[in-house]
């Protein structure tokens, strides 16, 4: 297996093999100045969680302009962890409800109470009909995410995945690590896509840079 | 090593209907259910019909199995579950070999309006997770899988690739969630909740209950299995498949179960499978969706059932829980009664009853949809080689 | 009538986050649902907290916001017969 490319997006920074939109300022500004400053016409970003944005615009940013962009297809999946779960939404949530007198639970803020809800957002937007799934982890544990993501491989129509790490704590809070890899032996000098071997030594490294 | 057989050892159900699958299955087969009307219940503003333990009784079960003072609700329930099938599966619980997945939508999220005692970073899933596999002394880094109403589905299909992979031996499946204002709240604001008991696949249902459940299957390879597990079910295919369409609303075309059933379906023919068991909310929406499903893959003559008319929606618990019952249905030559129905409320053709049908077919299909879009298929079969 | 149809679109920007758009953006009489401002089944959940919370309107049946939901001016005829505040 073969990490074609990454994106890290946390509060402050976006670093990437890929080509990285202009932003200003920290956590939301962040995010919102980056989606602005990529150009995508997409009014269902606004709407979203800050968990489901991270993931989101970490993804766009490492899918702009690959081959074949949008084109519906099942072999790909959509596979990350995180920590928090939903916790930074939920707590939004719990708002809604604080107060018997004021008792307006939010459909709106309620179905982002799911952490899954990210790799769903990621699907609808490429048309990826493949498996999504969301798994929480104590910590951004290499063992785990490249065994996980392995084994999800085992799937017969599964060919590439995007995968990483998404986590949120707060609304200014994120980070969002997302990896394209792609069911083919690392070849150093390989003529096509290049990139490096899936393996816990380079997925450390590119969750720590 | 990708091929190993993936069988189950043991299992659990931990419901208001009873506190063994032995006995959760007798009482589907009597038509049991703790479906009711909850007026008042923790200051919620509106009443809700839910299927809800008795707070008590579980603390009682919890100082009858031994297990530690200062747990959650959620985690006495997961842990009563967990235990019991960890007790008869035999498995040296604190050994490399086995690995911890634990499915839940929610955990403890009811402590992020009321702590209590409890300090700061409970709430979270993996908290939860941690604690349990602790209990057991496992070394291993335990596994949340948190992927809406289908993660009793996806913790098992991780199990079974943890497995077949070589990684594990074996593989301990619990999915629990207790329900809170939280929950039940959200579900309402979404205006899916029935008022009465809820009618999967009915003309005239009216959307769901929600529910409160634990359930644990211990898987092993096959290789690693007592002679006398040598015949048990076992985890044959599984997949989990994206409807690309909405986050909340389920694919017209039912598109991610369509493609999950196809998956699942291509080494055995419809002939050969005792029942599907349906997601079968009584959401309008689900049902159909469902029924379409079917349908495009070619499942319309296949007897299908649903279980929430007894247990409700039991969230993360669902995936483990229906998948039990199934097997001890189809272990005793039953397609269990679909409750609640009573005519055909969806499109597409679909074989339901609301009475207990036999079966000599030792294969089952389980099905299940969620937030997200996702959706996911498992085929279990008994006997033989997978 | 026109107060109340400005009013109620900067709530439906507020509340359903309409990142960037203007009340004379949205046309009084498109569809709010499908082709016009493209809102969907989430929103419309939405709407119904909205006019409970902002109007003391009570809609029980997602089915009835069909017709009110219609268009801005639907919805501010609506409000005005039904509201309780």
């Amino acid at each position: 297996m073969t990490i074609r490319s990454y994106v890290k997006l946390t509060s402050d920074r976006i670093v990437s093999d890929r080509p990285v939109p202009c932003f200003s300022g920290t956590g939301r500004e962040l995010l919102l100045s980056a989606f602005r400053a990529s150009g995508i016409s997409y009014p269902k970003f606004h709407k979203m969680d800050t968990l489901s944005k991270a993931g989101f615009l970490a993804t766009e940013i490492l899918l702009e302009g690959s081959d074949g962009r949008f084109v519906p297809r099942e072999d790909r999946a959509v596979i990350l962890f995180n920590s928090a779960s939903s916790l930074c939404d939920d707590r939004h949530y719990c708002k809604t409800i604080a107060d018997p007198g004021n008792w307006f639970p939010s459909p709106a803020v309620f179905v982002y109470t799911l952490p899954n809800i990210v790799t769903g957002e990621i699907a609808i937007r490429n048309k990826y009909y493949g498996e999504t799934c969301f798994y929480v982890l104590p910590e951004p544990d290499p063992e785990s995410i490249c065994r996980i993501v392995s084994d999800a491989f085992q799937d017969r129509m599964t060919s590439s995945a995007i995968c990483g790490w998404v986590d949120c704590t707060d609304d200014d809070t994120f980070e969002a690590v997302v990896f394209l890899v792609e069911d083919c032996i690392y070849e150093e000098n390989a003529l096509h896509g290049g990139g490096m071997p899936w393996n816990m030594e380079n997925i450390r490294t590119i969750l720590n840079k | 090593m990708e091929n190993r057989t993936v069988r189950v050892i043991s299992d659990n159900i931990v419901s208001p209907l009873g506190l063994s699958s032995g006995a959760n299955w007798q009482s589907v087969y009597r038509g049991r259910t703790c479906l009711a009307l909850h007026e008042g219940l923790w200051g919620l503003p509106e009443p809700f019909c839910a299927s809800l333990f008795d707070r008590d009784s579980i603390d009682g079960e919890c100082s009858g199995a031994g297990l530690p003072d200062g747990l959650t609700f959620f985690e006495k329930t997961a842990l009563l579950s967990a235990s019991a099938a960890v007790r008869e599966s035999g498995i040296d619980p604190s050994s490399e070999s086995v690995i911890f997945i634990i499915s839940t939508t929610k955990g403890n999220v009811s402590l992020l309006c009321e702590p209590g005692e409890y300090a700061p970073g409970r709430e979270t899933l993996h908290a939860s997770a941690r604690l349990i596999a602790e209990h057991f002394a496992n070394p291993n880094m335990p596994v949340v899988v948190s992927n809406a109403c289908i993660s009793g589905l996806c913790a098992q299909i991780e199990a079974m690739r943890a497995i077949r992979s070589g990684r594990y031996d074996y593989a301990v499946v619990t999915g629990a969630d207790c329900l809170s204002p939280f929950i039940v709240s959200g579900f309402q604001s979404f205006k899916a909740l029935s008022p009465e008991p809820c009618r999967p696949f009915d003309l005239g249902r009216k959307g769901l209950n929600l529910g409160e459940a634990a359930a644990t299957l211990v898987f092993a390879a096959e290789e690693c299995c007592s002679d006398s597990a040598k015949n048990s079910w076992i985890a044959a295919e599984g997949a989990v498949r994206n409807d690309a369409n909405h986050i909340s609303g389920p694919s017209r075309t039912g598109e991610g179960s369509f493609r999950a059933l196809q998956y699942v379906m291509e080494a055995v023919v419809p002939e050969e499978l005792a029942f599907v068991n349906v997601h079968g909310t009584a959401t309008p929406y689900n049902d159909e969706m469902e029924s379409i499903a079917l349908s495009r893959a070619g499942l319309s003559e296949v007897p299908v059932c649903g279980l929430k008319g007894y247990f409700g929606h039991t969230l993360g618990a669902a995936g483990v829980l229906e998948t039990i019952i199934s097997m001890k249905a189809a272990d005793e030559g039953c397609i269990p009664a679909t409750a609640g129905w009573r005519e055909n409320g969806v499109s597409c053709p679909v074989s339901v009853s609301n009475e207990c049908r036999r079966t000599e077919k030792k294969t089952f299909v389980k099905l299940l949809s969620g937030f997200g879009g996702c959706n996911a298929a498992m085929l279990y079969r008994k006997g033989g080689e997978r | 009538m026109n107060e109340l149809v400005n009013e109620l679109k900067l709530q439906l920007i507020d509340a359903l986050n309409l990142d960037g758009m203007t009340p004379e953006e949205i046309d009084d009489n498109a569809p709010l649902f499908g082709d016009g401002l493209g809102l969907d089944s989430i929103d419309a959940l939405e709407l119904i907290v909205l006019l409970e919370k902002n109007y003391g309107i009570k809609l029980a049946n997602p089915a009835e916001g069909k017709e009110i939901f219609r268009s801005v001016v639907a919805l501010a005829e609506y409000v005005g017969k039904n509201r309780k505040k």
